[in-house]
């Protein structure tokens, strides 16, 4: 008796287990099926420091989805977005990518936020979808699977020191930066510019990220040690600060100055009265006089009106990863890793700074050397085709 | 190097006095109501939009004084009424109430003007020599205003018949309140006068700060750090506070790094909490 309950129960446990492969089955095979619409999950900054660009990231990706909707989706299908906070601390935005994953059955991911979350995401990721990741930031990661649109130091530097270093008094640099991985990275590769142009590097300072810093002593050491160019990689409101802290202490005239990350809302934070002589390296401003910019900034005034949320280049890259996505699909005909990898690489698509071509998994794009004028970008040299020195195969 | 030494000093004074200016109201309200206002930072941010708005109005820079009082004092009057009576003055509860009421007002001021920096601009351009050194006009006004100001509260506290009824209210609420004096109306006073100071030193601070809903959270760090290590309800306390807080970050970050200073200064208040918790001029 005793056996032979043994026995039905194993057979009950098999008919469950077969039952329940068949009622999942749909799901794990849904994918295959091209009428659905293509989830794409987007990471952005809905809350935490960057929480000020949450808005125009949005719309920036809800305008890219529409633009490539118009033309008829992706592989056939119609893309429909899954948006996710990347403002947590990395742990937490990888949960949200699991989630995504497992119950929102993305089959892309396209995130705008620090490195410290792309390398969580990445982790939980494991390269089994595509992940293309948006913003400025430092390199040096060639994860499987992961795609950067996003500008690199050397990108905002190696042509554009030479030309700034036109306005300067001298070929002396006094870096101020921010105390994590990017600052420190952007400064390594600027070290060896300078030593090119034959310029020295007099001093560097850095401030813990996210304390709340006052930088009356660096000043005052520019102050005494008259560099000809502060280089600077300092962001959000520590940008603000500094720059206005620098202005007020009389030495804007004098000393010129190139943020590495200056968009056009830190613009608004230091202000008119701070911003003369500074200078911002980037691969797009909302103002530049493209066509393709003043189509794109037009659709998006016209659907939000006076509510559009400022346009930059760290929300603009949201746009350019579903054209991105779209070129590369129509070629490669799938999102699996092989394929897509192939089809990536050389591929040219066309953004609202201009064309952009990825070239190990990272893009050679257009970089503009701008002055602020008041809280306005006024470029004042653009330099074409800008190839990065990643080698990610 | 001497004129290197000069300008250091007075930043070293600067930040010291700056602190001073935004853990007063704070101060207050905790030292004297034992009510830790987590919100203080989002009344210096309210203030701070409030010079934004005067400024955009075109109007004098020192009309936001005034209006910033009254906006913060305002906004103090309700929250002491509907949260912090309520609450009977209990530290643990309204120290919870207040987080809550911070989230509150920084979203209420997002949505009123957005996550954006705004920048308001320095009302006193240009510098002054001092010492043989030129140093921006601001900040000496307003290293001045904040010496006047807070002398002026030291005698206050000490003279003024009312400073003496908040120390009896303070030392024996009972007591106080047998000998005639209005205690609930005394708690309450001190409560908006601390936010409406705070609004106030939003006003000196705009200018040299980013302005957005979330400034108040960095702002406020130190000031809590000041508290814990001067100590709560002394007017010692609290110059001492400002005085390390602000002297040692500012000197390490001159002479060391800025990083090495703020993890110093981490240091000396985790110190503080765990071997003095009651800081060096505690209330007796």
């Amino acid at each position: 008796m005793l056996i032979s309950i043994k026995t039905t129960r194993r057979d009950l446990l098999r008919a469950t287990g077969v039952g329940a492969l068949a009622i999942c089955a749909p799901a794990i095979l849904r994918p295959a099926k091209a009428a659905d619409a293509l989830k794409i999950g987007v990471l952005v900054a809905d809350s935490g420091p960057a929480a000020l660009f949450g808005p125009a990231q949005r719309a920036a990706a809800e305008f890219g989805a529409a633009t490539v909707n118009a033309k008829g989706g992706i592989l056939g299908r119609q893309v429909e977005i899954v948006f996710a906070d990347a403002g947590a601390p990395p742990a937490e935005v990888s949960k949200s990518a699991v989630k995504l994953m497992l119950s929102d059955k993305i089959e892309m991911l396209i995130g705008s936020h620090d490195s410290a979350v792309r390398q969580g995401v990445e982790n939980v990721l494991k390269g089994k979808i595509p992940y293309v990741y948006t913003p400025v930031f430092e390199g040096d990661d060639c994860s499987p699977n992961v795609y950067m649109l996003g500008e690199l130091p050397e990108q905002q530097l190696q042509k554009t020191l030479p030309k700034l270093l036109e306005f300067a008094k001298g070929k002396t640099f006094y870096f101020v930066g921010d105390d994590y991985v990017w600052a420190r990275t952007t400064n390594e590769k600027a070290k060896k510019y300078i030593a090119a142009l034959g310029g020295t590097v007099v001093a560097e300072d850095y401030y813990p990220f996210g304390a709340p810093n006052k930088f009356e002593s660096s000043v005052t050491k520019i102050k005494s040690v008259k560099p000809a160019v502060v280089l600077q990689t300092l962001v959000g409101g520590d940008n603000v600060n500094f720059n206005r802290t620098f202005a007020d202490f009389n030495l804007s005239d004098d000393i010129i100055r190139l943020s590495c990350l200056l968009e056009e809302n830190t613009l608004m934070g230091i202000g008119k009265d701070a911003s003369k002589n500074l200078y911002s390296s980037l691969g797009y401003f909302a103002d530049i006089e493209l066509p393709q910019n003043k189509a794109f900034i037009g659709e998006l005034n016209k659907k939000y009106g006076d509510k559009a949320p400022q346009q930059c280049t760290i929300s603009k890259g949201l746009y350019d990863a579903f054209v991105f996505t779209a070129a590369v699909t129509a070629k490669s005909k799938s999102l699996d890793a092989k394929p897509f990898a192939a089809a990536a690489e050389g591929i040219t698509f066309d953004t609202p700074s201009g064309p952009m071509t990825m070239k190990n998994r990272h893009t050679t794009k257009n970089i503009f050397l701008s002055r602020c004028d008041g809280t306005k970008f006024t470029v004042v040299d653009t330099f074409t085709g800008v190839p990065t020195q990643q080698s990610c195969s | 190097m001497e004129s290197l030494l000069i300008t250091q000093a007075l930043n070293v004074a600067y930040e010291v006095l700056i602190l001073a200016v935004l853990v007063l109201g704070l101060a207050v309200v905790m030292g004297l109501l034992n009510v830790l206002n987590i919100a203080h930072g989002e009344f210096v941010m309210m203030g701070a939009y409030a010079a934004y708005v005067v400024q955009k109005a075109g109007l004098p820079y020192l009309v936001a004084v005034p209006a910033a009082a009254v906006v913060c004092g305002l906004v103090g009057l309700v929250v002491e009424r509907f949260l912090i009576r309520p609450l009977r003055y209990d530290p643990f509860e309204t120290l919870l109430a207040t987080w809550g009421l911070g989230l509150l007002l920084r979203k209420l001021v997002e949505l009123g003007f957005g996550r954006g920096y705004r920048s308001v601009e320095i009302p006193i351009g240009g510098s002054l020599r001092i010492l043989g050194e030129s140093y921006p006009a601001y900040r000496l006004v307003l290293m001045a205003i904040a010496v006047v100001v807070l002398a002026a509260l030291f005698v206050w506290y000490v003279r003024a018949p009312t400073g003496a009824r908040i120390r009896a209210m303070v030392g024996n609420p009972a007591l106080a309140e047998a000998v005639g004096i209005r205690t609930r109306k005394l708690a309450r006073n001190t409560f908006v006068a601390g936010t409406a100071w705070a609004g106030v030193a939003g006003v000196m601070i705009a200018p040299l700060t980013p302005v957005e809903p979330f400034m108040g959270l960095t702002l406020i760090v130190n000031s809590f750090f000041a508290l814990v290590v001067g100590g709560m309800g002394t007017v010692t306390g609290l110059f001492a506070g400002a005085g390390i807080i602000g002297g040692l970050q500012s000197v390490l970050s001159a002479a060391v790094s800025p990083t090495s200073a703020y993890l110093a200064m981490l240091l000396l208040s985790i110190l503080f909490l765990w071997q003095r918790p009651r800081g060096l001029f505690p209330r007796p």
